[in-house]
């Protein structure tokens, strides 16, 4: 059983799985608020322990224990999205059941936050598992795997003649359904348009998903809210642009209060702003 | 229980088929083993090694056996193309050891390829204190009404050995790896812990096979029983707390019990999800045919066909069913879009 704490803490863990070992460090609120454990995902500046510093306070505040895992650029040069030459899924639920072995909460859904990179990999692992998911918060991802045909995989769920394509396609397209009806919030800084080394650019890319951060989170929410419509569901899904917030995590939350809104019970803190 | 008989059932070496038994229940034995039926248990002198030169013990662990050695085993029947076929019948001047998970009989037919049976003088059969025969199934789990609520992958087959266990337990790990609490069942066949073993070890959280539901071999027994004995096992993972249950029904799609599970309806109305493993395209295309004839049509294809990329290939032009590997069922990915798919079966259904 996990000790009683009198103060915010952080622990450091390991969980081995077949893709790797995953270190993570998990913030440990004093006093818990039964709100679903987050799991906090860096972007490709493998800031995990800055985010650990930016999300303590607000772990403390709302109750949450938080998980930040982090992807090392040794063994993890690819985390983005699960593929044949790295798997940060396996990773991830390796993490859950090993976490879950002392904490029950661990076993059922937890909730997603990814910045950057990090919002690629909640997404994509959201798309595999969405059982395991309760609430998904995406903040700046640089593109998307769209929930339907309209791009070969990885960019969305239509096959083309790469290797597995079809069948990772396949993996995601099982689960979407279940996927469509996870509640989504997008974030993005209301400054993030630039176009540099860090974002992906290809014409393709740039036309069917758009050329900035803001457009291509503005293409995913509309192509999300059409998916689900087209199968029946009722999306909840929204996009927050948070303003003056360049592609910088540690300024989104210091300044935008990016924590404060993922961290928050969402049935009683109603986002301002959304699109 | 005379203290000859309780130091025989002292030294002699139980079977995994009697892994159930209560031999506090056992008060002294009889020797009309024409009257011996499939379950009966039955202490057993080893005569002459043929085939078997092992047993499997309770405790899980192989043993080797010798002339003179006491053995507790269950009459019963079997089918195995690739060893045995054997009838429930003791002869008391000798009878066969069908299994080595310890099932007694009498072989009627030999696979030309492996040595005979080896041979048992039968000692005794073990009776209560009343007098009756002591049968496995008075030790089986008790029946359950909760089958219903849990979702069944079903893994079928072209034969034995065609990779049907295999493909059980790979997707039993994938789904324990996906985070569900995994139910690894062997639904039908003759009494073994290699197939349990094997399920065991991927952290499934429950395993049971039919000798759980106190049969030592399903061949030869009524239909009825052996579904009985499915709803047993699939009522009692549910209880257990699993979320799923991945379940192997043995043998290929035209062995006697298997065929007629196959074309009853109850199988198309209670798989949430279908496996069928097989070892070349052309038994591909013929088991798919035979489902379909039956309303069924398998989610993928695995087994020893998986091995060949060409193999693969022509099998998924000659189907359209995708053909997956074992290290595809042991991904919690594409485990997870059987479960997904298998639940949403199942609430279907409800």
């Amino acid at each position: 059983m996990p000790r009683p704490f009198t103060e915010t803490t952080v622990t450091a863990h390991r969980a081995a799985s077949p893709a790797g070992t995953l270190p993570a460090q998990v913030i440990w609120p004093a006093q818990r608020s039964g709100l679903a454990p987050l799991i906090a995902l860096h972007g490709i500046s493998r800031n995990a322990s800055e985010l650990v510093d930016l999300l303590r306070a607000d772990a403390a505040r709302s109750g949450r224990i938080i998980v930040v895992p982090h992807f090392s650029a040794r063994r993890w040069p690819h985390f983005q999205r699960p593929c044949r030459s790295a798997r940060p899924d396996q990773a991830l639920l390796a993490l859950l059941s090993q976490l879950a072995v002392t904490m029950p909460a661990f076993a059922g859904p937890v909730d997603l936050f990814g910045h950057s990179g990090g919002a690629q990999l909640a997404h994509r692992f959201a798309m595999l598992y969405p059982q395991r998911v309760g609430r998904l918060n995406l903040a700046a991802a640089g593109w998307y795997c769209l929930p339907d045909t309209s791009m070969a995989h990885p960019y969305g769920l239509g096959a083309n003649a790469a290797p597995d394509a079809l069948c990772w396609a396949r993996r995601h397209a099982q689960a979407l359904p279940a996927y469509l009806r996870l509640p989504v919030q997008l974030y993005v800084g209301s400054d993030d348009t630039l176009r540099d080394a860090s974002l992906r650019q290809e014409p393709e890319l740039d036309r069917l998903q758009g050329r900035t951060r803001i457009d291509r989170a503005q293409t995913y929410l509309d192509r999300f809210r059409r998916a689900a419509l087209t199968r029946g569901i009722l999306p909840d899904v929204a996009l927050t642009l948070l303003p003056g917030v360049t592609h910088d995590v540690a300024r989104a939350i210091r300044d935008a209060g990016l924590a404060r809104h993922v961290t928050s019970d969402p049935s009683l803190a109603p986002l301002a702003a959304a699109c | 229980m005379t203290q000859q008989l309780l130091a025989l059932l002292d030294t002699a070496k139980w079977t995994f088929s009697t892994r159930r038994v209560d031999r506090a229940v056992i008060a002294g034995m009889d020797h009309d083993f024409a009257a011996a039926s499939a379950g009966d248990l039955i202490l057993a002198q080893v005569q002459e090694i043929g085939q078997h030169q092992r047993v499997q013990l309770v405790s899980g662990r192989p043993s080797n056996i010798f002339p003179g050695d006491m053995i507790v085993l269950a009459c019963g029947a079997r089918y195995a193309p690739d060893q045995f076929e054997g009838l429930a019948e003791i002869d008391p001047a000798g009878a066969d050891l069908l299994a080595g998970g310890g099932c007694l009989g009498r072989m009627v037919a030999r696979n030309a390829r492996i040595k005979p049976a080896t041979r048992l003088l039968p000692v005794g059969r073990l009776c209560d204190a009343a007098g009756g025969a002591v049968n496995l199934a008075r030790f089986a789990l008790p029946a359950n009404a909760q089958a219903d609520a849990i979702p069944v992958i079903m893994v079928l087959g072209t034969a034995m050995n065609s990779g049907k266990t295999t493909a059980t337990a790979q997707l039993a790990l994938g789904l324990r790896l996906a985070g569900y609490k995994v139910a690894a069942l062997k639904g039908t066949g003759t009494g073994a812990f290699g197939d349990y073993n094997e399920y065991a070890d991927t952290g499934a959280h429950w395993v049971a096979d039919f000798t759980d539901a106190g049969m030592v071999t399903t061949y030869r027994e009524p239909l009825s029983r052996v579904k009985a004995g499915l709803e047993c096992l699939l009522g009692h993972a549910a209880a257990q707390g699993c979320d799923i249950a991945v379940m192997e029904i043995a043998d290929g799609l035209f062995q006697r019990e298997t065929g007629a599970l196959v074309a009853d309806p109850w199988m198309r109305e209670r798989l949430s999800g279908l496996v069928f493993a097989c070892g070349d395209a052309v038994a591909a295309a013929g088991g798919v045919a035979i489902l379909a004839s039956h309303g069924m049509r398998p989610d993928a294809l695995t087994g020893i066909l998986s091995c060949s990329p060409m193999a693969m290939a022509e099998a998924v032009a000659a189907t359209g069913v995708p053909v997956l590997r074992k290290s595809d069922l042991a991904d919690p990915a594409e485990a997870n879009s059987f479960a997904l798919r298998a639940i949403a079966a199942t609430q279907r259904a409800a």
